[in-house]
């Protein structure tokens, strides 16, 4: 038998309404290991590569690793993947929550889902049967109602469930899928895809527990991970705030967005702080499958409740909106995870909007009549609720950022700020040098996730000595040496996705290396994943992934920065003065990957 | 027995997590004897485990396979249980139910429960000497013909009920 793996892998086709079951190969995982490499792989073989992400003909696949729904902690993600509707290129949003160790338990690695539904539809799946069925009395229903819909009507409340909501339904490009209510895979428009195939959710239930190869030495592995997740200096903080905790230790190093990247120093942040929330509105905490720090919290706030914020959310709600008012953003985090909408993209558009009303390029009149101020909350609600229902100027919001401003240009197009299409997260790239360039060559576009070189925050000068040749890589306002970090980053970010556990704890919490991976990939399938193979893996893959994207019609040219990154420098703060050689750390970044100087493959 | 405090859950699951590989080195909810109802949308998670219950309703078994074990435990004969299922109708909480042929339920891992010691929010508590013993009498009512997660989700809501008012009341102020 298998270890680890699901052991099987289902093909849905929404159009013949066709499913298959099949085997999963070792062989073949030993190639991929799972997760998005998994996925990725999938996509790298069996997917026309002109195709239109919304077509019947993409694909849409949900995919798991090897040790999810294991004894390992944080080991509770899945991933999504497809030609994104809203970059054209290669497409992938994570979660964690409980839908993961669910679909392993139902004995699954990847659900493969082409055509399209003539109806809404669902997916069921529980253990060995699978069916699609009739959706249309969810269909307009937010995911918050559809989940608790679907459980009732099936009768049975622990069944998990990824579903989309309205902006899903209404192909809004940066819609999201979400399970547990409010575990998002927020970007590269996953919940698009889902409303292309009009499939509104799929729903496991799985009964056969997961065996590991190895168990005494899996356990031991597992035991050694959790007393370094306990011993870490940042466990208190991770535990009370979560991400959250970004918003002040940001803005001390004058990198939090405000007003929209015009500055990195927020004046009110103690007011929309991590710290805040947690003293004034979390009631307790909330979590992830099998983890002991406990990172997200439930708030109440008399008027709204959720699990959440997450950083980016609360960033790109506050500051990066000119907003004081943390109550705002919790009902704005909660509206969003209701309709399915990522808050990254949707708070970039209005982000956009709000300088070009500041600096002139646009007026009311452009937009519907609506005053876009900055903090202004009632433009807004309205504005997110025409975006998810594609009213008016809404639907023009709705297809993203990069098609907004090429829309209206009269050089509104400099301030959208995205990479590829993919709207920048909330971290100032002038001072987190690694991170800009992340944005710059990441696979999916701009964003952190593809690398997360927390390292260069860390003042750890001899270590980044002995690892990158150069004391500068632990510098966070260097560019030397972020080249050799961002690679180094990247393959074990690509790592965690693989196994699929959680970043914040894999990466930023230093907890994995390649050497501890290979270890649990081998208690856990008994299969050969030695250190070596598994680098090989990892290096394929990154690969792959940069192929598939230049026959997607990506060009090296696109691996820069929105030029305010680049030329304007920042104003007052710890970060004063920087900008971004953004050139100079890419060009080294494909020597160190022996691509030439476009940015292609040898 | 183990007691639960509901408003310090997280719905984290380890202690399922751990328990079902303590007995089978497997990790899946259903080899797990304890097992978190999540009531989502209401931000409740509820460990729900057999509760040493005044009644004792499970030990009515044809078989004669359940017995009281000297910690208050519930103790399932493997040789005598036939996984009938009587003793899963019977619990009004669905803290005891038939999983791969055997009647799954709490044996307090031998008095070092690893549900409890992998617990780092105190959610979970154990208490070696059972002071005062816990009537499911009134759970009884109309839990015919349910199903063990049913019954669980029943049980869940109803020592849920005080967290929430607590929770809304310390916003009002």
């Amino acid at each position: 038998m298998l270890y680890g793996y699901g052991g099987r892998i289902l093909r849905v086709d929404l159009t013949s309404g066709e499913i298959q079951v099949e085997r999963t190969d070792p062989q073949f995982m030993l190639k991929v290991i799972g997760g998005r490499g998994l996925n990725s792989r999938r996509l790298s073989l069996e997917l026309k590569r002109d195709v239109d992400p919304l077509s019947p003909e993409n694909l849409l696949l949900i995919g798991v690793g090897p040790l999810t729904g294991t004894l390992l902690t944080g080991s509770a993600y899945f991933t999504i993947s497809g030609k994104s509707p809203l970059t054209g290129i290669l497409g992938d949003s994570a979660a964690g929550g409980h839908f993961g160790p669910e679909l392993k338990q139902a004995g699954y690695d990847q659900i493969i889902i082409t055509g399209r539904s003539q109806w809404p539809s669902y997916l069921l799946i529980a253990d060995d049967h699978a069916e699609i069925r009739d959706a249309s009395h969810l269909w307009g229903k937010d995911i918050w109602e559809t989940t608790a819909s679907l459980r009732k009507e099936l009768g049975d409340n622990a069944i998990q469930i990824v579903a989309i909501g309205p902006a899903g339904e209404n192909l809004v490009k940066f819609a999201t899928v979400a399970c547990n209510n409010s575990r998002m895979c927020g970007r590269t428009g996953m919940g698009c895809l889902f409303g292309s195939k009009h499939l509104k959710a799929v729903a496991v239930r799985g009964t056969q527990p997961v065996a590991v190869a190895d168990p005494g030495t899996y356990q031991e592995l597992c035991r050694g991970i959790d007393q370094k997740i306990v011993a870490h200096p940042e466990f208190e903080r991770r535990k009370a705030m979560g991400t959250t905790m970004l918003m002040t230790a940001l803005n001390s190093l004058g990198i939090l967005p405000t007003n929209h990247f015009q500055k990195g120093v927020c004046d009110y942040v103690d007011r929309v702080s991590g710290e805040r929330l947690a003293r004034d509105l979390k009631v307790k905490n909330k979590s992830c499958f099998n983890c002991n720090v406990h990172c997200s919290r439930y708030y109440m706030t008399g008027k709204v409740e959720s699990e959440g914020p997450e950083f980016e959310t609360l960033c790109s709600y506050t500051s990066r909106l000119g907003s004081d008012d943390l109550e705002f953003a919790l009902k704005m985090n909660a509206f969003l995870n209701r309709m399915g909408v990522d808050s990254v993209s949707s708070g970039e558009t209005i982000g956009w909007a709000m300088e070009c009303i500041q600096r002139g390029l646009l007026t009311k009149d452009d937009l519907d009549g609506l005053d876009l101020r900055w903090g202004n909350r009632k433009a807004i609600e309205k504005i997110l609720s025409m975006i998810v229902y594609r009213e008016g100027i809404g639907d023009a919001f709705a297809e993203g950022t990069r098609s907004l401003a090429q829309r209206f240009g009269r050089g509104t197009e400099a301030y959208a700020f995205h990479v590829k299409g993919l709207d920048l997260i909330c971290g100032d790239p002038r001072g987190i040098k690694a991170y800009g360039l992340t944005y710059a060559i990441a696979s999916r576009g701009g964003d952190h996730l593809r690398a997360e070189p927390f390292f260069e925050l860390t003042e750890r000068y001899d270590e980044a000595e002995k690892r990158f040749g150069t004391r500068d890589a632990a510098n966070r306002l260097a560019e030397n040496g972020k080249a050799a970090l961002v690679e180094y980053s990247e393959r074990l970010a690509l790592m965690t996705d693989c196994l699929t556990m959680c970043k914040n704890i894999g990466l930023c919490m230093d907890i994995l290396d390649f050497e501890s991976s290979s270890s649990l990939l081998r208690a856990g399938t008994g299969l050969k994943f030695t250190p070596e193979r598994v680098d090989e893996v990892l290096k394929n893959h990154i690969l792959a992934d940069r192929l598939l994207n230049i026959e997607f019609g990506l060009e090296g040219s696109q691996d820069t920065l929105p030029s305010r990154f680049i030329q304007e420098p920042l104003e007052g703060g710890p970060s004063k003065a920087s900008v971004v050689n953004i050139e100079k750390m890419v060009k080294e970044y494909y020597r160190i990957k022996g691509w030439d100087e476009e940015g292609n493959p040898r | 027995m183990i007691r639960i405090d509901v408003s310090k859950c997280s719905g984290c699951r380890r202690c399922e997590v751990n328990c079902s590989f303590f007995h089978s080195e497997r990790v899946g909810r259903n080899g797990s004897r304890i097992k978190v109802v999540k009531i989502e949308g209401k931000g409740i998670d509820v460990p729900v485990v057999c509760q040493q219950c005044e009644e004792r309703f499970c030990t009515k078994c044809p078989e004669s396979a359940i017995t009281i074990g000297q910690r208050g435990e519930i103790v399932v004969s493997p040789t005598l249980c036939t996984a009938c299922g009587a003793c899963e109708k019977r619990c009004p909480i669905g803290a005891i139910e038939i999983f791969n042929e055997i009647a799954l339920v709490c044996d307090l891992c031998g008095g070092d429960p690893r549900c409890v010691q992998e617990c780092n929010l105190e959610a979970i508590v154990f208490e070696p000497k059972v002071t005062e013993a816990v009537s499911l009498k009134d759970m009884r009512k109309g839990v015919r013909g349910l199903s063990p997660e049913a019954k669980r989700l029943r049980f869940a809501k109803r020592i849920a009920r005080d967290t929430r008012t607590k929770w809304l009341a310390t916003r009002r102020e």
